[in-house]
């Protein structure tokens, strides 16, 4: 009885999961989901309140009949899944009410304001996450039966990196490894050199400068909690080192992405310079996701970015092993330095994508253009900004010279927002598909009408329509299935790494690290926006 | 009136004042009387990992183990610095602890049967703006979580000139 005590949040969260479940399946919830624009998810909302209701359920009798043990099961499943379970809430509710509501109240206040708060702080479910994350985690604080499943953020994110790896092509891989070497090592190394030198110039102790310029230079908190023990860094070096890092790092995943859309960047340029400018990489990950959620077009070239980066950490750790040590006479092994700090969850990365490059997940008749999903889904959607297009053509009645079926095609795509069948068909997937293959087919037309020239449409309206179909063309249900789950674990991880992210960590900032941290981060981040936009073209994505 | 107290330190200027009153006034005042000085190592420093998320679990035991050494190292300094300002403090018995700040008072006080805690006055922090860097991480006591915990009175101690 005491054990079932001891489960009470897990019963909880599991039955309010499957009670959730039960009423959208009544479609008592539908018009307010309309109301919402997240009617099109119903589906996958009440699989998931079922699955994940039901699992805590089992959890839950699990740990109730057994004692709690220290077997793999009980510290990777039993113990954090009320934790899991609590940030799975956390994901579903920001997704599906959250952040449709920011995004009302946002339009609301438009006339107020002059512009929409969503679009400016870039509020979609991702920044949403982590900032809910901060705000528990600083306001109640982390209910004890979570802890165990908060720390399981970091594995998922990784697993999140892992999936990504299915995602990449040899070409994208090769070019934007290029492009990543060359950016990320000179703004790693040339920044790390700048803390350094700055050290020099204000005279400050070389044990505060050596993780300064490693939590500057490579990947923020990480590589100041992967050197400090090297280079014997002071407790206040620590403490106002990461103050630095955290602030900087928050302030840029909202500076950034409403820079990256005012100066116009596509999104091979954006994931570049938030790949080098942002110090932390949970932000990278959170800034590109933020850019756009849509597709993941920004995730895949920021998470190379960030790989890189990650890839220069032992590197540098070594480098300033050898400098540290030169100065105090103290050896360090290879292996303490380099082989310990390397990150073993890219070898993972790498396999998933040797695997699905050797056509592991797409089958010959799934390769692109073979295989058309027309299912709902936020990833099959255009963009905001394409949407924002489309819907302004149609009301200005700026589409002259369209047959009434491609009109209606196009209004249809307004109102779904993405192309597919119509919503009242969706249980019968072979008629839904029908219903989707012919708007299909008048958008196509719509297409090759503009090109043979026998009609004039404004390029955002084009490249808005090329979009939506391209986003229904996809090259494996594996793959696809893999991609769903990576943006779950992201949007799950990166809740679970704004929990861990207090204000008294944040309030530590301050003295010469802050100093030295606004010079050189300000000086990276501007140079590198720069240097983007000049070197980084188009690559072409999936 | 007290025979056994609690000085909790952790070298940051408001906390001098406490060392102050501690061995300048009331040692000399009562010199029987028996001084325990608590440094503790904030246990918030677990927190101080942020959003890492790249490095393995080996690493932030390691860098927590160092901060902890590292913290030993500079309680130690601190303790130094304490009883060559003050001789009344060579008889006191210096403790280090790892843990909550309030939490760790209060049950140190009660183990060691203190009669009385004196700690620092309040101190407005100016970390952000001010160069010179202080020790450790910025902490407050939170009086609303500290006091339900006492088991015996607390002293604040006054601001006061330190001639040593």
């Amino acid at each position: 009885m005491a054990q079932a005590q001891d489960n009470k949040p897990l019963f909880i969260l599991s039955g309010l999961m499957i009670i959730y479940a039960l009423i959208a399946s009544s479609d008592v919830l539908h018009p307010l989901m309309k109301y919402l624009h997240t009617a099109k998810t119903a589906d996958l909302q009440v699989s998931m309140g079922f699955i994940c209701g039901g699992v805590g359920i089992l959890g839950a009798l699990i740990n109730s009949v057994r004692k709690p043990g220290t077997t793999i099961i009980d510290r990777f499943v039993l113990q954090p899944l009320p934790g899991i379970l609590l940030i799975l809430v956390m994901a579903m509710a920001i997704r599906w009410y959250v952040e449709p509501v920011v995004k009302l109240i946002s339009q609301n206040l438009q006339p107020v304001l002059g512009f929409k708060i969503y679009k400016v702080l870039n509020l979609n479910y991702v920044i949403l996450g982590l900032l809910a994350g901060v705000l528990i985690t600083n306001t109640y604080g982390i209910p004890k039966f979570a802890a165990a499943g908060v720390k399981c953020a970091r594995f998922v994110l990784k697993m999140g990196v892992i999936m990504l790896g299915a995602r990449y092509s040899f070409a994208e891989l090769a070019k934007l490894g290029s492009y990543s070497v060359v950016l990320v090592g000179t703004f790693v190394l040339g920044t790390v050199f700048l803390v350094l030198w700055l050290g020099k110039i204000f005279k400050q102790p070389k044990t505060m400068t050596g993780v300064l310029s490693a939590g500057m230079g490579v990947c923020g908190v990480s590589a100041t909690v992967a050197v400090a023990p090297v280079v014997k860094a002071k407790s206040e070096e620590m403490a106002y080192t990461i103050g630095t890092i955290l602030s900087f790092g928050i302030i840029c995943m909202f500076v950034f992405p409403t820079v990256g859309h005012m100066a116009g960047m596509n999104p091979v340029q954006f994931g570049a310079w938030a790949g080098t400018g942002i110090l932390n990489s949970a932000q990278v990950a959170a800034a590109a996701l933020a850019f756009n959620a849509v597709d993941i077009k920004t995730l895949k070239v920021a998470e190379i970015f960030n790989i890189t980066r990650v890839l220069f950490l032992p590197i540098i750790v070594l480098v300033l092993a050898t400098w540290f040590g030169k100065q105090s006479g103290q050896k360090l092994t290879f292996k303490e330095v380099v082989i310990d700090k390397f990150p073993i969850f890219i070898l993972g990365f790498l396999l998933l994508f040797a695997m699905s490059s050797m056509g592991l997940f797409s089958p010959p008749t799934h390769y692109k253009g073979k295989f058309i999903d027309y299912s709902y889904n936020e990833r099959t959607q255009v963009t905001e900004k394409e949407w924002e297009a489309l819907n302004g053509a149609v009301q200005n009645n700026t589409l002259q010279g369209l047959k009434p079926e491609q009109l209606a095609a196009v209004k249809d795509l307004v109102a779904q927002r993405q192309l597919a069948g119509n919503y009242e068909s969706r249980a019968d997937k072979k008629l839904f598909n029908k219903q989707g293959q012919e708007r299909m087919f008048q958008l196509e037309s719509i297409l090759a009408a503009a090109k043979g020239k026998v009609l004039t449409l404004d390029k955002s309206v084009k490249g808005a329509i090329h979009h939506a179909i391209k986003q229904v063309h996809k090259k494996s249900k594996t793959v696809t299935t893999l991609t769903d789950c990576m943006i779950w674990f992201f949007a799950f991880g990166l809740i679970g790494l704004g929990m861990q992210i207090t204000k008294k960590a944040i309030f530590q900032a301050g003295g010469w690290p802050l100093v030295m941290g606004i010079i050189s981060g300000i000086t990276k981040a501007t140079l590198s926006f720069f240097v983007v936009l000049w070197l980084v073209k188009d690559v072409v994505l999936k | 009136m007290f025979t056994s107290l609690l000085l909790c330190t952790h070298g940051t200027a408001g906390a001098q004042y406490a060392e102050h009153l501690v061995f300048a006034d009331l040692c000399v005042k009562n010199p029987d009387l028996n001084v325990s000085v608590l440094t503790i190592i904030d246990q918030d420093w677990q927190n101080m990992t942020g959003d890492d998320w790249l490095n393995s679990s080996k690493t932030h035991t390691k860098f927590l183990d160092h901060v902890e050494q590292q913290m030993q190292e500079e309680n130690e300094e601190d303790w130094q610095r304490i009883k060559a300002t003050y001789p009344a403090a060579e008889k006191a018995q210096f403790i280090g602890v790892v843990g909550k700040i309030e939490q760790t008072i209060a049950q140190i006080a009660a183990k060691n049967s203190n009669d009385l805690i004196v700690i620092g006055p309040y101190r407005e922090s100016r970390r952000l703006f001010n160069l010179k860097m202080e020790k450790g991480l910025r902490s407050r006591i939170k009086p609303a979580t500290l006091h339900p915990l006492l088991p015996c009175p607390l002293l604040i101690a006054p601001v006061c000139s330190i001639t040593g």
